[in-house]
């Protein structure tokens, strides 16, 4: 095993401070960095000595030999012991769940989002129908601190397996439901899920608690139940790898690896990046949201995904226009993709919906729901591109399919690389409803 | 993109497409319709098909019964508890108010003036309390009428008019005296015998002599007889005027002949047309659109001279100019014949007043010339009218904006050097008799207090810096409104798109005129561009090579006052259709008409000329 | 016209700059274009050498007929340019 890595900034709020020094001996469940602000604690995922602390890391040197005992937190009430786990929101977000569940939500609901809404991504739902009991412990744990009435299971209904496990496991719970989504993306954001499961649509910057409710993922229960009943630190995290492999593209899943292990390693614990084929880039995150990355980084709390994609067609410097929005890739992300097709950027256009937000982020006004993109279409057209560049939800696409090939654009998608890689069906046309029957009372 | 329901209320009446997909069931808002503002480029790109389409009115809060994509018209194939047709409206509720709509396109003007706040509105009972509000203008079935509701607009302005009398201020007067001329011979020396025009013979060597570039010229006189003769392209057509004793341009005394006008033709040594770009050569009968401003009259005999000037110069800012100053000498030692004239040889006496009119809406016209260069080039502020001497090219005055008086206008301060094309080319002739300062002047609802040329250079960015000067100036004339008016099209509509802007933004009215109908369509716009009047009068608006076919007559004066007055008080232009259509002027003539009580007489186009073989062949 | 509407872009050089006129090359051989300044749209002084580019579409026949009206105005043309080049050539005032 390589080096760990254990970034220092690994959640929302400022970059941990380290409390150990070159050579300590820590194990796994070491407290090593503590929040300067808002952030949670940082644990050793690993038995070893801590060989260097950089700016941004604390890098450890494993031993040979990895025990299972970690060192427990201390004991006391249960919104304490997460804040003391270090437990943030494993789905991508990374914000404190010790603080979000201190936030009251009396009489409101607790909404679970197993959505998994990146394409291959399969962690949460095998974790769901692996781990079901632990799951929902953890959601009672959730409801009870923040008073609320109702829990809700947010889950595609595609996952036939994992439905019928919740639905055996909850058919004699009186206050969780489950709530059937569609298979088109993003039913996974946050205010999607509450849109969604309890009909608001909130504005973007707006909490769901505005909804009287909260919405945690599906991994961060198991944290949570972890925490208190094994008062186990936070220092794993379920993933998936997946792409262009030595073993073909099916997906490896992983559960409870240490954070700061990297690429490298679970890479080759996935039987290695194929040797046949060139890479064209690896992706540490979903198709959607993540960023491109080197073997050498590590993993976080918060990634969900490995993807090795296939080669970069080479457009030979064509004209491209980028359609930046709020449910993929970022401009940096979109103008780095314009570059691996070796495309000439001609146009960035952003759909109507993105909302910059104060950190700079966007967020959708409604994710999922087209607001229409043909003025995008013609001004990319307008400006020149033969190509453009799409990073938008299944509904967004499918309007952009409704113009651009009728002017003769060729329409890419952010994740094609990736979809081409696992053969999974390209963002295009969409053929299905956006709505799915639900459950007899949601059961 | 998807529209707010502001949107969707302005654009009640355009059809409702789908901006994406939406499943069956849904209940149809703004939200889910595309802005009509891009459909014109949706539909020209094929992407649309807008056949059987409601409109937007007629789709909110209807259901949808079929699943549909992106870009999908709503049909009553496709949609459920829809509102009836707003022309419909009447049968299903008889209600007062209601066959305004069912009446004859011509009646509405009149009809619809009628209707406080411009908007007719339905109550249709039904249990259901539908109420529809329906723009006025949208009840003439498709044809955009430009002028919006003029007759309040014109009726305001006459009202306020009588109530404010106040004293007209007479700043100068300008007298023309017209001689007669019914012969045009050669004799030994150049003078007016009666109404016989004699040139001197050989006068041609001196000015071939004058001119270095110029190798030849060749003088024709052209009579009624002789209309069906071959010449080169006309590069300019000029009054023979000028001053009597001291006057200056402008004011004072004019003299000017009758029945006879100068024309300029000419070709480089090698036979190379100068201003190959202007091509009204051919049979001058086929080529000439009688009776504009810029052109000869029937019956009128030209003087007409062709220019041979050295070999390749055709394309060289001298070259041109060479060919007018050469056949200035003749019309200069006409002049000196005319002044020499007994006044019991007058004719005519006309005379143009300039006056003030405090207390009426101030406005000013600015007419962009051309300024890019060789053939495009002015004269301007010449001693004698469209002569040489004295007067200066507004390339050399670095194109900047020069302020005239009207009357400096009609007395021919412009010698028009430009050969572009030949049927929107503004003639020299053309300004001696500018139909927009004509009408401006002689209109008393409105106080025009001058005019201002301004070049258009070539390069962008020294556009821009002529285009900030007219700005700055027209901000300092404190003025109600403006005009600004371009001859030709190209790269000069980029300084007239920004002059409307300068003048815009600083909260001005301003409508414009230039050809533009399909050949010139404006390359640029801006949000101020809101009010054009269109010189076009060809069939098929085109250039079509027929010499002032294109250019300013009263007709696009009187639809242009007839805007401005309606922008200044307040009204707006309706929205230009995307593709040219000639009924907006026509529907506009016909308002004002309407209005005034007046029939606008319209001029002519090259229909009426014979056919010529070329233009059958290409154009119509 | 029947192929209207395909738009292709032309890129050119422009090879003679007059007073009143450019003259651009098609680049590829393709051609040769001379135009009236104000046809031209320009940011910076215009210079032999600099790239220019537009949209064009095919040329298409209008149809098979010849206009014998063009075909007189052409003779004409070239026979003048033909005599006013001899005329230049006898006479040597005219240089």
């Amino acid at each position: 095993m390589r080096n760990v890595q254990i970034l220092l900034r690994q959640h929302v709020g400022a970059p941990c401070e380290p409390i150990v020094k070159v050579g300590d001996e820590v194990k796994k469940g070491t407290l090593i960095a503590t929040p300067t602000g808002l952030g949670a604690n940082i644990f050793s995922s690993v038995y070893g000595k801590v060989e260097e602390i950089k700016e941004d890391r604390i890098i450890i040197k494993p031993d040979e030999v990895q025990g299972d005992e970690f060192v427990p937190i201390s004991e006391g009430d249960h919104l304490d012991m997460i804040k003391e786990a270090g437990v943030v929101g494993m789905g991508g977000a990374g914000f404190p769940t010790g603080v979000k569940l201190s936030t009251p939500i009396e009489g409101g609901y607790v909404l679970v989002n197993a959505v998994e809404c990146e394409p291959g991504l399969y962690h949460n739902i095998r974790q769901i129908e692996e781990d079901v009991e632990r799951t929902i412990k953890g959601l009672k744990y959730a409801m009870e601190i923040t008073k609320a009435a109702k829990g809700v299971f947010a889950i595609k209904a595609k996952n036939k397996k994992a439905v019928d496990v919740l639905r055996a496991a909850l058919k004699d719970e009186d206050d969780i439901y489950i709530h059937l989504l569609a298979d088109i993306y993003p039913m996974g954001e946050e205010r999607a899920v509450v849109r969604e499961c309890l009909g608001q649509l909130l504005d973007v910057d707006q909490l769901p608690s505005v909804a009287n409710s909260i919405v945690i993922n599906v991994e961060t229960l198991l944290r949570i139940t972890e925490a208190i009943e094994e008062r186990k630190p936070c220092y794993s995290k379920n993933l998936t790898v997946i792409g262009q492999l030595n073993d073909g593209n099916e997906p490896h899943v992983y559960m409870d690896e240490p954070v700061g292990k990297s690429v490298a390693d679970l890479i080759e614990e996935s039987s290695g990046l194929d040797e046949k084929e060139p890479i064209g880039e690896i992706i540490l995150g979903g198709p959607f949201t993540g960023k491109a990355t080197t073997v050498d980084a590590p993993i976080t709390k918060t990634t969900g995904g490995i993807i090795a994609t296939m080669e970069f067609m080479d457009l030979h410097g064509a004209p491209m226009g980028i359609l930046i929005c709020a449910c993929g890739g970022d401009e940096n992300r979109m103008k780095e993709l314009v570059e691996k097709y070796n495309a000439k950027l001609v146009s960035v256009t952003m759909c109507k919906q993105a909302v910059v937000m104060k950190s700079g982020a966007l967020k959708c006004e409604n994710p999922g729901n087209c607001p229409g993109q043909a003025e995008k279409v013609l001004k990319m057209k307008k400006d020149g591109a033969e190509y453009i560049i799409i990073g938008n939800c299944s509904d967004c696409s499918n309007t952009v399919m409704g113009s651009a090939p009728k002017m003769k654009l060729k329409v890419l998608h952010q994740t094609d690389h990736v979809m081409r890689t696992i053969h999974h069906p390209l963002y295009r046309h969409l053929t299905i409803s956006k709505t799915v029957d639900q459950l007899p009372n949601g059961k | 993109m998807s529209i707010t329901a502001e949107t969707a209320k302005e654009h009640a009446k355009d059809p409702a497409v789908l901006c994406c997909r939406r499943e069956a069931g849904q209940v149809i808002s703004a939200s889910d319709l595309e802005d009509p503002a891009i459909f014109d480029d949706l539909v020209d790109s094929g992407l649309l098909n807008l056949d059987g389409a409601l409109t937007i009115e007629q789709v909110i809060g209807a259901k949808l019964t079929k699943t549909t994509d992106s870009l999908g018209p709503l049909t009553t194939e496709n949609l459920e508890g829809y509102t009836a047709a707003a022309e419909e409206a009447p049968a299903e509720a008889p209600v007062e108010e209601a066959p305004v709509a069912t009446e004859a396109p011509a009646a509405i003007a009149p009809a619809a003036a009628g209707v406080a706040g411009g908007t007719l509105k339905i109550h249709i009972g039904e249990g259901k309390d539908i109420n529809l509000e329906i723009p006025v203008g949208a009840l003439g079935a498709g044809a955009a009428t430009v002028v919006p509701v003029a007759s309040e607009t014109a009726e305001a302005t006459t009202g306020e008019a009588k109530a404010s009398k106040e004293e007209e201020v007479v700043v100068r007067t300008l007298t023309r005296k017209h001689f007669s001329i019914t012969e045009v011979k050669r004799g030994p020396e150049t003078k007016i015998e009666g109404t016989t025009l004699y040139i001197r013979e050989g006068i041609e060597k001196e000015c071939v002599a004058d001119q270095e570039l110029v190798v030849d010229l060749k003088l024709d006189i052209i009579t009624p007889e002789d209309y069906h003769t071959y010449s080169e392209t006309i590069m300019d057509v000029q009054p023979v005027a000028t001053k009597e004793g001291e006057d200056e341009l402008g004011s004072g005394v004019t003299r000017v002949l009758d029945g006879v006008v100068v024309m300029v033709t000419g070709t480089d040594a090698n036979g190379v047309q100068i201003g190959e770009f202007g091509s009204s050569e051919g049979y001058l009968d086929e080529n000439i659109m009688w009776g504009r401003p810029g052109c000869p009259e029937k019956g009128e005999i030209f003087i007409k001279t062709q220019v041979t000037i050295k070999e390749g110069t055709n394309m060289e800012r001298p070259g041109p100019l060479a060919a007018h100053t050469a056949t200035d000498i003749i019309t200069q030692e006409i002049r000196e014949a005319m002044k020499t004239l007994e006044d019991s040889l007058v004719v005519d006496t006309e005379e143009f007043v300039q006056k003030r009119r405090p207390g009426k809406k101030k406005i000013v016209i600015v007419k962009e010339i051309m300024g890019q260069g060789a053939m495009h080039d002015n004269l301007l502020l010449p001693v004698e009218p469209v002569g040489i001497l004295g007067g200066k090219p507004n390339v050399d005055l670095g194109n900047v904006p020069i302020s005239v008086s009207p009357l400096e206008v009609l007395d021919g301060c412009v010698h028009a050097l430009t050969c572009i094309g030949p049927a929107s080319k503004e003639m020299s002739r053309h300004y001696w008799r500018e139909p927009l300062v004509l009408e401006a002047l002689h209109d008393e609802e409105v106080d025009l207090c001058g005019v201002i040329f301004v070049g258009s250079p070539q390069i962008n960015a020294e556009k821009f810096y002529v285009s900030r000067r007219v700005g700055m100036m027209v901000e300092m004339l404190d003025v109600d409104g403006a005009f600004v008016t371009t001859e030709g099209f190209g790269n000069n509509h980029i300084d007239f798109a920004s002059h409307h802007e300068q003048i815009g933004m600083r909260g001005i009215p301003v409508v414009g005129l230039s050809f533009c109908a399909v050949q010139g369509a404006l390359v640029v716009g801006n949000k101020y561009m809101t009010s054009m009047v269109d010189n076009n009068k060809s069939e098929s608006g085109i250039e079509n090579e027929v010499l002032g076919c294109n250019t300013l007559c009263h007709e696009d004066g009187i639809r242009a006052l007839a805007m401005l007055k309606a922008e200044m008080a307040g009204e707006k232009s309706k929205a230009a259709e995307k593709k040219w259509n000639p009924n907006v002027k026509s529907t506009n003539i016909e308002l004002i008409s309407n209005v005034t009580g007046k029939k606008v007489e319209l001029v002519e186009n090259e229909q009426s000329l014979p056919m010529s073989e070329k233009r059958k062949a290409k154009y119509d | 016209m029947k192929y209207g509407d395909k738009i292709i872009k032309m890129e050119g050089v422009v090879v003679e700059v007059h007073d009143g006129c450019v003259a651009i090359d098609l680049k590829g051989r393709l051609g040769y274009l001379k135009v009236p300044m104000r046809m031209l749209i320009t940011d910076y002084p215009i210079k032999v050498g600099q790239e220019v580019a537009w949209n064009m579409s095919f040329v298409e026949q209008l149809g098979p007929e010849i206009n014998e009206k063009y075909i007189s105005n052409l003779d004409t043309y070239n026979k003048r340019q033909k005599e006013m080049r001899e005329k230049n050539a006898n006479n040597k005032e005219v240089k």
